[in-house]
């Protein structure tokens, strides 16, 4: 896509997304023509749609055709357990759309948890998978996803931190004057700008490796997105009134799927011991 | 000249040329050995071509991107020939004496700066002026034979190797703030000017006081106009966070590799070395991401703030390691190797400390990129 096609197609994801969530998000990427988008080039598809999805806390079974295609499959993909990036064989995790396609004999249970609006379901059964060549291809491309959709919301939550901080007048002046309060900020931002720097860093290079690191990143650095816009917003962000509670779950639930923050860093750095040396470093 | 080709050819010739290149002491070697190799490995590399290339030819140079020099210093540092600290100061200075020097003085003096026959410093921090650069004092009056300036500098690196001086002055009256302040390019051997190294806790002396007592500057040194100092340095601030910030993300991934190779089995965790290198890849993949805005010729401004708070953070999470990881080396070896390991690590602890403190990246980053408005 030229410069000018991206813009327009942005555009156009960014009123689906901002007016629309589950069911109705997927017909309005089917409308716009996401999918024919995520065959076109992919790096745009995903980074624009996953990005603006997060921003706006909305969800689609978008991650299933992401992962379908890097599998070489047509149907949804089932998504590992929480806490492992293996391919699953007789439970695991899918998003709302997979109710209506499941095979015979897979029960699936709806999700509430921490994040009812996800709308996850629980698979079990005979998932049939065979190991494929392909998974770990699979696993990177639903981990760069992943990892845009957490870069959306810490963007959000930044968003509604700032706007809060230069509104709320305390001791006769914004608190945003106050230089607790812009250090926290600023520091959000700079954790943003590190995760879009690695996942920029990741779809360049191209490999699983990379894609895992920069989920690392993008899982880690939202919790301290979240950790300092949460203090900033302070008891307001703490109602239900306030959105920010929804991002602080959909962060959560993100950053657990297809290997969690601590459990990707971990398996970075024994990999690393266990080596003594680094793998190659992104060329300039 | 394309990144790829010269990446290729400046490979080669560092193979070719390791045993000529190769320092000739171990471990870090003092400060007097460091600034020889630097100028040993500048004046190779300038008559093989390399350092000349990503300058305009106007200076010397031979032209092409900026991500020439950003690989090349890349190369230099990770192959441990040059200190990233020293072979900073061409990235740094360089820039500011195209951009503000009339082109007779850049062209006489940029070459002697890229083939190592020079070190020049940058006298900015003053004993009364810290991170608020905008108060400082080293007056500078005119007379008729140039500037006479009087005053003192302090933090100014490798002052006692240097002929040449970058020196923002006040030429304003004394409450002039940012409008007073001329900059100008000063001859270290001039008389009146005393340099006295300050001892500091990682060892070498890098760090200076500079002291000026009626020092003339002929006024075709001047840089850029009178009065135009703040804006020279605001120039110039962001390229100490754009490509030599490349270079000393190459120089801690470096350490982290010998870290991994030196530390006894089980003396460091999974969970932190890999916390470390997630660091670094998010630190190189911004810094890449600021070598090709800089490349593409887009102007650098507070955004680069983002890269130096990454780096710092990076640079003390690394070296955070290793008293623990190193315990007999860094504590109590007094071999080369420990004492390189025990001065890096403590060089570490200054990183959100000099070039902009961690508190100023971070009321750059409040008030320009998220529009935070003034401070309390």
């Amino acid at each position: 896509m030229d410069p000018e096609e991206l813009a327009l197609f942005r555009e156009s994801l960014r009123q689906a997304t901002a007016n629309h969530t589950g069911k109705a998000l997927d017909d309005a990427l089917d409308e716009l023509g996401w999918r024919d988008a995520l065959t076109a080039d992919r790096r745009a598809a995903v980074s624009a749609l996953f990005d603006l999805q997060g921003r706006a806390n909305a969800t689609s079974s978008a991650l299933d055709w992401v992962m379908a295609g890097a599998l070489g499959v047509h149907g949804p993909v089932v998504l590992p357990p929480l806490g492992s990036w293996e391919q699953p064989r007789q439970r695991g995790l899918a998003t709302f759309a997979f109710a209506n396609r499941a095979p015979d004999g897979v029960v699936v249970t709806p999700v509430s948890g921490i994040d009812p609006a996800l709308g996850m379901v629980e698979v079990t059964g005979d998932l049939g998978a065979s190991a494929s060549d392909a998974w770990p291809d699979t696993v990177a491309a639903g981990q760069l996803a992943l990892a845009h959709e957490l870069v959306g919301a810490s963007r959000t939550m930044l968003q509604l931190a700032r706007d809060h901080a230069v509104e709320r007048v305390q001791f006769g002046r914004p608190i945003a004057a106050f230089q607790a309060v812009r250090h926290r900020l600023a520091e959000s931002l700079v954790a943003i700008e590190a995760a879009d720097a690695a996942l920029g860093a990741a779809w360049e290079v191209g490999s699983p490796q990379t894609a895992a690191m920069a989920k690392a990143v993008a899982g880690r650095n939202a919790r301290t997105v979240a950790r300092h816009c949460q203090q900033v917003l302070a008891g307001i962000g703490f109602t239900t009134e306030h959105p920010f509670h929804r991002y602080l779950r959909r962060v959560l639930v993100l950053d657990a799927l297809l290997g969690d923050t601590r459990a990707l860093t971990q398996q970075l750095g024994d990999e690393l011991l266990s080596r003594r040396r680094l793998p190659p470093l992104l060329p300039l | 000249m394309e990144l790829d080709a010269f990446r290729a050819s400046l490979d080669s010739w560092l193979d070719e040329h390791s045993d000529e290149l190769a320092p000739a002491f171990e471990g870090a070697g003092t400060l007097d050995q460091q600034m020889a190799q630097l100028a040993k490995v500048k004046r190779l590399a300038y008559d093989a071509g390399f350092i000349r290339w990503g300058w305009p030819e106007h200076v010397g140079g031979l032209g092409g991107s900026p991500l020439l020099r950003g690989y090349l210093g890349e190369a230099l540092t990770a192959r441990a020939l040059v200190d990233p600290g020293g072979y900073s100061m061409v990235e740094v200075l360089a820039p500011t004496m195209i951009d503000y020097a009339s082109v007779e003085l850049a062209a006489e003096m940029v070459p002697r700066l890229l083939r190592g026959d020079e070190m020049w410093c940058q006298g900015f921090s003053e004993p009364g002026t810290g991170s608020n650069l905008a108060s400082l004092a080293c007056r500078a009056e005119r007379g008729d034979d140039g500037w006479h300036v009087t005053g003192q500098k302090v933090w100014t690196s490798f002052a006692q190797f240097a002929q040449r001086c970058v020196l923002l002055t006040r030429t304003g009256l004394p409450d002039s703030a940012h409008r007073g302040i001329t900059a100008m390019f000063v001859d270290m051997d001039s008389p009146g000017i005393t340099v006295r190294p300050l001892g500091t806790m990682h060892g070498g002396e890098e760090f200076c006081e500079v002291f000026f007592d009626d020092v003339v500057v002929p006024f075709e040194r001047t840089l850029g106009e009178e009065g135009q100092g703040w804006s020279i340095a605001m120039d110039l601030l962001p390229f100490e966070r754009s490509t030599s910030l490349w270079h000393r993300g190459a120089f801690l991934n470096r350490r982290l590799e010998s870290l991994l190779e030196a530390a006894p089995p089980g003396a460091l965790s999974g969970a932190e070395v890999g916390d470390v290198f997630l660091q670094l890849f998010a630190l190189r993949a911004r810094s890449r991401a600021t070598q090709y805005r800089m490349a593409a010729g887009e102007r650098l401004g507070p955004e680069t703030s983002v890269d130096k708070i990454l780096l710092a953070t990076a640079e003390q999470a690394l070296f955070d390691l290793v008293p623990a990881a190193l315990g007999d080396d860094v504590l109590l070896a007094d071999d080369a190797g420990g004492e390189q390991w025990r001065s890096q690590y403590l060089y570490s602890r200054a990183a959100t400390i000099y070039g902009g403190s961690g508190e100023i990246q971070r009321n750059i980053v409040a008030r320009r990129l998220l529009d935070l408005g003034a401070d309390a």
